[in-house]
Order: structure tokens, then sequence, then C-alpha cells
């Protein structure tokens, strides 16, 4: 058999508005940009892999390049396909630990107040920075004593009386750290007389596991999440997601980047905001009371890149007496596990400054944005609370 | 999802159009496939520059009564089109550029070849040279890079302009600024774009507290007592215009900066502008995804389907199709036929296809296609079979009966169809305002 090469790439014209879109050329001269680390290398490291070029190690995979292209290059795919292909990453046990999300929650989650009070000590923030390169500036992500599930599983009976029903793809951050957003989606969708169900098993999307390098690991899940799936679906309506990147790579990068066929349930994955915008379009919409607040909207790159923006911003028009200012839209610069990493906190910090610098001169009450990893680099860098917008939602039911 | 307006196309038309639409607090969404034109474009503006004989306009204004009768321009009438762009320079100023213009007259930009262009609209740090006499009290030009960056040739810029017989006994001196001089960390200034310049600028120089007045001494130093120095467009990205102002108190000297290969740093200044201008107003900007079909019915468009949520289309009263021409992807060709790529809208196209463009490409003598594009109503509003679809409505580059580059008439068109549009849409709005919610 042939073996062609994908040259897609190739409709570059060089124009370059993906580097000019790039929050990481941006802010660090070493990274070339995503021309150059896309399609440019991409034809002569196809000549020859000896010319792959390090500097590729700085793309956070934030999807900017892909949403500026107007040529409708896979410009970030090209990058990451490229790591994974000759061997770009470098897979030491900081990036297996900030990588298996849901390993080192269910290790975590049983003992949640130990770990968070521990994660919090200095000497151990310290420890972590030197012997894993953990930056001691960051504050660590905490994790809940009750995880979702077990949560969710407690009132699943309330679930079952529900006509119309919905599976909901919970992820990592939802379970092990912080339920919050899952609880309120729970109480959104029951007050629009929908049920929600959870697959019987569920892995980490693979988000953290592909900017890490552990493709292997990462389309196992994939094949296990889509097996659940297509079983979930034969009971509900849609597999939803509230967290953007979990979404996009659930529907996009499980065929594009990890060779995982996803066509048979990929027009049944939807965000939780699209979701609940059309049903809201259908006349589906609960009794909502007034909520007397400003708040400024950030839209994370990987909602952007969904198209999932035009939902959020929906949901949220929708809540009586709700001031939304949108923040430019840039990236925060957190790009999950990227920012926690000690080389990247400076040029991490330095993508984020507009956006924390907006924020302090706007005085709004709150900040709102969908994706947990914008919350925690926002809520580390301004004085503010990020609330997710199903938190409005749900606070805003009467 | 229901909007008041959904402009198609995130360039210079449909910007002014979304800007108009938002302003008049229609509840608009505008949807861009990727980053628009505006980042190859001078960031100025023509309006109409160029006769069918090569001559010069100077009075764009009152040229356009001499267009051929289905030319955009003509549907609008002169008033009409001078009303949109006194609209844009409002919205430029608003969104912190003060876009400048010679009353009713053109003026000259340079080009990064040294050509002469005539536009109606520059930014300040383009230094805008009279249209009759653009050589008018010059006597010394100093044509000034920064050493290695490769694209801007000082002596190809002063070639060019030598062209010109106005040019003809000033005197032209090129320099090079070295990197050690504004102490800057260059690495290999050969593998740096304009944009990559700008960053480094902005890093190791710009941010210091001297850092322009080492650069103005720079200047002060290459371009002796030159009475304009030209440079390429790499200072700034952000207060770009600002910053040549500055320098030019700084040095004493008029300085112009000149655009460079893309990406266009006065472009994409625009392009930014544009969309923040249109945030604040409270427009939903949808970037990276693309319309794939339209629902029509009762010669309506109702609704659209796009890449990123098929299942979901978008409803709107009224829509813009402003998607750009070839090269923007918004029409494309093949062996036997045209078409809007978005629609399926008619399309003007004349002659053989062997008649379609002109065998050598660069030689200056115009290709057919150049006029191609959607064929409009007197109010734009295109064709779908022969049936005119009257809430959509086409502006910019998509549209045909124009030719953007020969007449230098791109700017204009694309602003002056995106707002009268927008225009459009309102209008209907306040007519019906008693049934719209």
């Amino acid at each position: 058999m042939l073996n062609l090469i994908n040259t897609s790439f190739d409709n570059c014209i060089k124009c370059t508005a993906c580097t000019t879109r790039c929050p990481v050329a941006e802010a660090n001269p070493d990274y070339p940009g995503p021309k150059q680390a896309g399609p440019d290398g991409e034809r002569l490291r196809i000549k020859n892999p000896e010319l792959y070029d390090e500097a590729l190690k700085h793309c956070t995979n934030c999807k900017r390049c892909e949403v500026a292209c107007p040529s409708g290059v896979h410009v970030g795919t090209v990058i990451q396909l490229a790591k994974a292909k000759h061997g770009g990453f470098k897979k030491g046990p900081r990036e297996f630990m900030l990588s298996h999300t849901d390993l080192m929650g269910s290790l975590s989650s049983p003992a949640a107040p130990i770990v968070n009070t521990v994660t919090k000590l200095k000497p151990v923030k310290k420890l972590l920075d030197k012997t894993l390169g953990i930056d001691e500036r960051r504050t660590l992500p905490k994790y809940t004593g009750q995880t979702f599930r077990s949560w969710f599983n407690k009132q699943s009976g309330t679930q079952e009386q529900f006509k119309r029903k919905i599976s909901f793809f919970h992820g990592c951050f939802t379970n092990y750290n912080d339920p919050t957003v899952g609880k309120h989606l729970v109480s959104v969708l029951n007050a629009m007389n929908i049920g929600v169900s959870l697959m019987k098993k569920e892995k980490c999307c693979g988000v953290p596991l592909i900017a890490n390098g552990f493709f292997d690991k990462a389309r196992k899940n994939a094949e296990l999440n889509m097996n659940q799936f297509a079983r979930s679906l034969t009971e509900t309506e849609c597999v939803i997601a509230t967290e953007p990147s979990c979404t996009m790579t659930l529907r996009d990068e499980y065929p594009e980047v990890l060779d995982v066929d996803n066509s048979d349930v990929k027009d049944r994955i939807f965000f939780a905001a699209a979701f609940i915008a059309r049903e809201f379009a259908r006349g589906n919409q609960p009794d909502m009371k007034p909520l007397k607040l400003r708040v400024a909207y950030h839209s994370p790159c990987h909602l952007i890149k969904a198209g999932g923006v035009i939902h959020t911003m929906e949901l949220l028009s929708s809540i009586p007496g709700l001031e939304v200012i949108m923040l430019d839209q840039k990236c925060c610069g957190m790009s999950g596990t990227y920012g926690f990493k000690k080389e990247n906190y400076n040029t991490s910090q330095s993508i984020g400054q507009g956006i924390f610098d907006q924020i302090e001169a706007l005085g709004v009450d709150y900040v709102v944005t969908d994706c947990e990893s914008c919350k925690m680099q926002v809520e580390m860098n301004t004085g503010h609370t990020v609330l997710h917008p199903l938190t409005l939602l749900a606070q805003s039911l009467t | 999802m229901k909007y008041n307006s959904i402009i198609i196309g995130g360039g210079l038309a449909g910007l002014t159009s979304a800007i108009r639409c938002a302003e008049a607090g229609l509840k608009t969404a505008l949807i861009s496939a990727g980053d628009s034109a505006l980042t190859f474009a001078s960031g100025s503006i023509d309006v109409l520059g160029i006769r069918q004989n090569n001559s010069l306009v100077q009075y764009p204004f009152e040229e356009i009564s001499h267009l051929p009768s289905d030319h955009p321009y003509r549907k609008l009438g002169a008033a009409q089109v001078k009303q949109s762009l006194h609209f844009f320079t409002e919205q430029m100023a608003k969104a912190g550029i003060q876009m400048s213009s010679h009353g009713q007259q053109n003026h000259s930009r340079l080009t990064a070849l040294g050509a002469i262009r005539p536009a109606w609209l520059s930014q300040p740090g383009t230094k805008a040279l009279s249209i009759a006499a653009p050589a008018a009290g010059l006597r010394r030009v100093a044509i000034i890079n920064i050493a290695g960056f490769r694209d801007f040739q000082p002596a190809l810029v002063a070639a060019g302009m030598k062209k010109h017989p106005e040019f003809t006994g000033v005197e032209f001196t090129v320099a090079d600024i070295s990197a050690e001089t504004i102490k800057i960390d260059a690495r290999n200034a050969y593998e740096l774009r304009s944009l990559e310049m700008a960053r480094l600028l902005k890093r190791d120089l710009f941010s210091q507290p001297k850092g322009l007045t080492i650069f103005a001494s720079a200047i002060q130093k290459a371009a002796g007592n030159a009475d304009l120095v030209v440079l390429p467009s790499v200072l700034a990205v952000e207060n770009g215009n600002e910053l040549i102002s500055q320098l030019e108190a700084h040095t004493g000297l008029p300085v112009c900066e000149l655009a460079t290969l893309p990406p266009s740093l006065p472009g994409m200044r625009m392009a930014s502008a544009l969309r923040q201008r249109y945030r604040e107003l409270g427009g939903l900007l949808l970037e990276g995804d693309e319309v794939l079909s339209g629902y029509f019915d009762n010669n309506q468009l109702r609704s659209i389907k796009t890449r990123l949520n098929p299942s979901m289309p978008l409803e709107a009263d009224h829509f813009v199709l402003a998607t750009g021409s070839f090269f923007s992807r918004g029409l494309d060709s093949n062996p036997s036929s045209l078409t809007d790529k978005t629609f399926n809208l008619d399309v003007v196209e004349t002659g053989q296809r062997e008649q379609w463009s002109n065998e050598r490409f660069l030689n200056g003598s115009q290709h057919g296609f150049s006029y191609f594009g959607i064929e409009t109503s007197e109010r734009f509003n295109p064709y779908q079979n022969g049936n005119a679809i009257t809430n959509l409505y086409c502006a910019g580059g998509v549209l045909g009966g124009f030719n953007p580059v020969a007449e230098a008439s791109a700017g204009g068109v694309a602003i002056s169809t995106g707002w009268f549009a927008a225009n459009q849409i309102i209008a209907h709005r306040s007519d019906s305002s008693g049934t719209a919610k």
C-alpha cells in the first residue's frame, strides 16, 4: 500500500496571520511561532527528521493559530503530531504527575484534607519546585473529599424520574478537585425537566496527556470513552461536557490527533452551554430571577476554537439583571499543565498580564469563564473570584 | 438562536457593517473564517485612485459619476460614499487611530517598492504626500532599515522612487542601523519578520527609559539633514502611530513608516482597532468558524449552518455577505465556472473562459476576473436563480463590477457597501419597529 503523507499543511500561503495571534511567540522569543513550527517546519521534517526543531516544545496547543488561519490549516495539530512523531517531549515524573489527572485524583481525593494542607506549605512547594520543576509560585489545585461521582450516586434515583435524559462527561477536575460546576449543571438541567446520567466509567479526556506526550495512554482513554459514549447514548439524548478543553478533545482531537474514530457519536457530543442554549431557544427555559451583578467574561482558547463562545454568551444574556462585559479575547497563559512548569512560569504570566490588567481596571463583581484552568490563573493573579456560567445560571433559578 | 443581523466575513467590509449594526443597538454576530486581508493591507484606505487610462484621480468623489453604471459606487452615489467614509473615520478615531485625509483630495503614499499609490485616508505614521506633486518640498530623502531585516530593502525603495520623474533631483540616502547601535539582541535578524522585529524592539529597546532617545539619535545620525525619513513599519504593533510622532518630536525630522511584506503592522493595527470597537459596542465576534450553507425560503435567507455548530443553525432577520474575493476565498473558480463559495448566488462573469485572465499576470494590463463577483440589485441584494434575496446584502470584495486593484478602490468599496448594508438593515428595523422586539 502506498504510504501517503498528509500534505494538507501545504494549504499554508505563508501569510503569518497565525504568528500574529500566537500568545507564546509574543511573550517568548525562543519560540519561532506557529508558521515556522507548523507548516514551514513540516516540509523540512518530511525531508529529513533531523531537521526537527526543539523549539516546538514551547507550543501550548492553545489553537489560536488555527482560529486565525485564513487557509484552514490545522497548524496546532501539525505541531502536536510533529512533537509526537519526533519524540519532542520530555516525559519525566513531573510530566507524568501533571498529566495523569485521574490517577492523581483517585489517589489524592480520599486524603483531600491532608493533601490540600500539605500542598499549601511553603517548604513542600519549594521541594516540588526543586525536585520536579513545578513552580513554587503557583497555587496548586485543591482536591475534594467527596468526588462528584459519589455525590451523584447518592441522588441518582432522582435523575431516574425524568423522562428526558442526557449523559454527562464530568471530567477529572469536576470529579476530583471541585464538583461545584457538575452540581450546578444537574440543578439547571433538572429545572429544565432533563435528568442526568453518568457513563458507567469514564477516563480523562486526554488533553493533559496529549500536551505532555503520553499519546498511547491518551489513545487508550479515548477508545474507552468512545465505547462508553456509544453505550450510554442508547439510553440518553446526547453527551455533554462543561469543560471546553475536554469537549474540544472528545469531539475534534480524537480523530485529528489521536486517530480515534468518533464519527458515530461526534454529532451527539455537546458543550453544555450549547445544549442548554438550544433548549432555551426551543422554549425550554426555567423561570429565572434577576441577578444584579456586573461580571467580566473571559473566553477560553479552546472554547473559541470549538465555536462555543456564542452559546455561553447566549446563556449569560438570558439571566435577567446580569451585566456582562466581554474581555479582549486573549489567552490567560495557563494552558492546563503548561503554566505549572517552572521554565514556563514567566511566559505564562506575561501572556496573561493583559487580561489581569483589564480585569483589575474594570472593577466588576466577578469574573466568569468556562474553563477551570483559566479560573486558576485568573484567581491567582487578580483579586477576583471566578465563576462558571452555570453557577450564575444555577443562582438565578427560582 | 436568533440575531437581528449576522455578518459573514471579518474584513474591512464586514467589520464596518458589524460596527454600524452594533452601534445602532442591533443584536449582531460576526463570523470570520480566519484573519482577513487587512493583515496584509497598507493600513491606508483608497477610495478611487486610478482611471481606466491609468491617470491618477485627484478628486475621488467627483470621479464617481464617470464610472460605469454597474459599479458599486454608482449604486451608492458620491454623497453616500463620502458619508460612509466619515463614519469609518469617526469609528477609527473612537478606537484610537486618527486617520487623516486631504479634504476631498486623494494623497499619495509610498510603498516598500518605492511605488506611489493613491489613497484617501492614511494613518498618521504614513506621511501623506501630495497627489499632484508627490516630491513637492523634498530635497533629501533618507531610507533607513534595521540591519539584517530582510523584508525591507532601502536601495529598492530608492530605485523605485527614482523611476518617478517627480523625484529627479531628489537626493537619496540609504542606510542601516545596526543592532549594536540600538542595543537589541537580534540573534539572527534575518529570521525576523516585521511582527517579530516589533516585539524585539519593544522588549529590548522601547521598554527601556532611554530607548526612544537611543533610537532617535541613531535615526538622526543615519538620516543627516534629510527632509523625509522613511522607515519600515516594524517599530510597534500597538500604538505605532504614537511612536512615530514621538520619534518626530525627538529627531525634529518628518518620519514615514512603510508597510512591509506580510504581516503589515499598520494593517494589523487597523484590524484590531475595528475588532476592539465592535466588541466595545457589544457585538459578538465568532472567529475561526465558517458558513457551510444557508436555508433559503421565499426569497429570504432564514438561517445559516456553520462548520463548528452544524446542528445548531443561526437565525437572523438580515444577513451581510462580506467574504471577499478569490484571495479571501469568498469566490471560487474552476475550469468551467465561477461560484460564490458560501451560498451559490448568481455571479457576474463575462466572456469566454480563455478571456478571464491575460496570459501575462503582472504586465500591468487588466484581468477580466478582477471584475467578477456577485451580481446585486441597486440595494446590493444578490440573486439566486434570478430571484433577489431581499434580506441578504453583499459588501466588499465579493461584489462584481469593480476592479479593486486597477482602480485603487478596494478600501472605499468595502467600507461604503458594508456601511450601506448596515443602514438598510437599521432602516428596515425602524420601519417595522412596531413588531420588532
